[in-house]
């Protein structure tokens, strides 16, 4: 992991600036990190390590590892991510909307909005099953790689898929394999004929999991409802599209308030470093 | 290695990250977008101080300008600091901070407590060491007309659902210590909370009990919970006056943080 540059007229010094390397070098790993741990990872002296995790604990943003010399996130950072969220005013919006479809499916529903190139679980309502998925709530993935963002690519005006694969090249350095990208297009064609993206459940084999675009009043996706269980293909699709399409009349009546407010930042200029997932942590250990 | 009670010491910090670290949990609220000049007065620094504060943060995309590129909102680079493995803070985790410190001040005994339908359930706290010690019985179910965190939590419904709760409950058997429930009394008391924002009861008997419970707020200007704190009233009763404020602040502080999560209890964002 690179730790941070110093700029050229830096408001701050370089220790500083080690604090949030410390902290994200502690968001990224798997298991509660010790001063040598991140010591060794961030290539940084111990006695730095030492009081950005001090530094960091004292704020709250890390907190001790059941009393022993380790540090994991502390409460701080999930109180951040939290306001975030809730700076987007379909978060609240759209809870009532949510509400109705896991009532009528029994599965958790999410809303996730576009964020640049990428999709944010921005609200959920848990299924009411015995078993349902606990997803986390901002999570991101790049569009291309969520069920979410899919349904919401498939519903952008023609030509932003070539300008997602200059992004991916440009910025993060991919470029994505040309049997992917046709994959990609295969199902945003068969998203845009049925209205909806469904993908395939592992466990519940013939059903999928469905995600629903929602579109401002120029019909761009902003946003993708998500049902995560085995719910398409199904009779009652029509009453969830209908669920959706009060959403989307809510956000038409007043187009200015559901506006991201990221919405100034040009979207190439949003690089984020996505958490990593358990199996894409077990594949970069085995790696 | 490091000693397990590792001490936290101010000149172990470093105090120009601790300073931008306090500046970034500033914006951990549902207020969107600050200026220099209330953060500074907020948090008691130097303009100049939290200047720098924020142009470091801006470097880094944690905080940026909004749309008019006069004041200051979260940056979408907090995202980043997630991690997929640890789980979030639960109800219980949030208010323990707040909890601690109510015991700290006032060296009572201090609950948490949460609704379930008709009942109040005690989740978590604090006994107190002193004699006259309230017992917390943790997962002990009152009816919410007996106690004064379940009057918190029924004098923030709506009046039809109180008296719906009246109906289902006015010929109910008291059980040992609790009263029959009046109506008119119960009224009473629920509109002294609302005007008040707080609870209190004078429980008596052998030794006399005063308690005092506070509402912890959601997103949604719904009920997360209570908090109360109570003992003896010949002890708790004559420092009430000057306690009050400061655990009144104390709960503001608290519900700053609860209030960025919905209770709502078909889904609620935050377990228990």
């Amino acid at each position: 992991m690179k730790t941070t540059k110093k700029p050229k007229r830096a408001a701050i010094n370089s220790s500083a600036a080690h604090v949030f390397d410390v902290l994200r070098n502690v968001c990224d790993g798997a298991e509660p990190a010790g001063v040598s741990d991140i010591s060794r990872r961030l290539s940084l002296t111990g006695s730095t390590v030492f009081r950005a995790l001090t530094t960091l604990e004292a704020s709250g943003y890390l907190s001790r590892y059941r009393n022993l010399p380790q540090f994991e996130l502390g409460m701080m950072p999930y109180l951040l991510n939290r306001a975030l969220l809730n700076q987007f005013e379909l978060t609240a919006a759209s809870r009532p909307f949510l509400q109705k479809l896991a009532w009528e499916t029994g599965e958790t529903v999410s809303l996730n909005v576009r964020l640049g190139w990428y999709s944010l679980r921005l609200s959920g309502i848990y299924g009411s099953r015995d078993i349902y998925h606990r997803d986390r709530l901002g999570e991101l993935a790049l569009l291309h790689q969520s069920l979410a963002g899919r349904a919401i690519l498939a519903f952008l005006p023609e030509g932003t898929l070539p300008e997602l694969a200059d992004f991916l090249q440009k910025e993060l350095g991919e470029k994505p394999a040309p049997a992917e990208w046709s994959a990609l297009q295969a199902g945003i064609d068969l998203a845009r004929e049925r209205g909806v993206h469904a993908e395939v459940l592992q466990m519940s084999p013939g059903f999928s999991a469905v995600a629903i675009p929602v579109r401002d009043h120029t019909k761009t996706a902003i946003a993708c409802i998500t049902i995560n269980g085995p719910v398409y293909p199904s009779e009652t699709l029509q009453a969830q599209l209908a669920i959706r399409d009060d959403l989307e009349r809510l956000i038409a009546a007043t187009p200015e308030r559901f506006v991201s407010p990221f919405a100034h930042i040009p979207a190439h200029k949003m690089r984020l470093q996505i958490p990593r997932t358990k199996l894409e942590r077990d594949e970069f250990n085995r790696k | 290695m490091l000693p397990v009670t590792l001490g936290i010491e101010n000149r172990e910090q470093n105090k120009a990250a601790a300073r931008i670290l306090t500046v970034l949990s500033s914006f951990a609220s549902n207020i969107r977008q600050f200026g220099i000049s209330e953060l500074s007065q907020h948090l008691g620094m130097t303009k100049n101080m939290v200047y720098r504060a924020i142009k470091t943060l801006e470097e880094q995309d944690y905080v940026i300008r909004d749309p008019a590129g006069q004041r200051y909102q979260l940056g979408f680079r907090v995202l980043e600091l997630q991690n997929t493995f640890s789980p979030e803070p639960t109800f219980r985790t949030l208010c323990a901070p707040a909890m601690q410190q109510i015991h700290e001040l006032t060296g009572e005994t201090v609950s948490l407590t949460v609704r379930a339908h008709d009942f109040t359930v005690f989740i978590d706290g604090i006994e107190t060491r002193q004699p006259g010690v309230w017992r917390l019985q943790i997962g002990a179910l009152r009816p919410l007309h007996v106690n004064t965190t379940g009057h918190v939590m029924l004098a923030f419904l709506d009046d039809e659902e109180i008296e719906q709760y009246i109906r289902r409950h006015q010929h109910d058997e008291p059980a040992k210590d609790d009263m029959p429930l009046d109506p008119d009394l119960l009224w009473q008391d629920l509109h002294k909370i609302r005007r008040n924002g707080y609870a209190t009861a004078l429980r008596p008997g052998a030794l006399p009990m005063l308690s005092l419970a506070l509402p912890i707020w959601d997103a949604e200007d719904f009920l997360h919970g209570a908090m109360s704190v109570g003992g003896p009233n010949e002890r708790f009763g004559p420092r009430f006056d000057v306690l009050l404020p400061q655990i009144q602040i104390m709960m503001q502080a608290l519900c700053q943080r609860t209030r960025l999560y919905s209770a709502n209890a078909a889904g609620s964002e935050i377990t228990l």
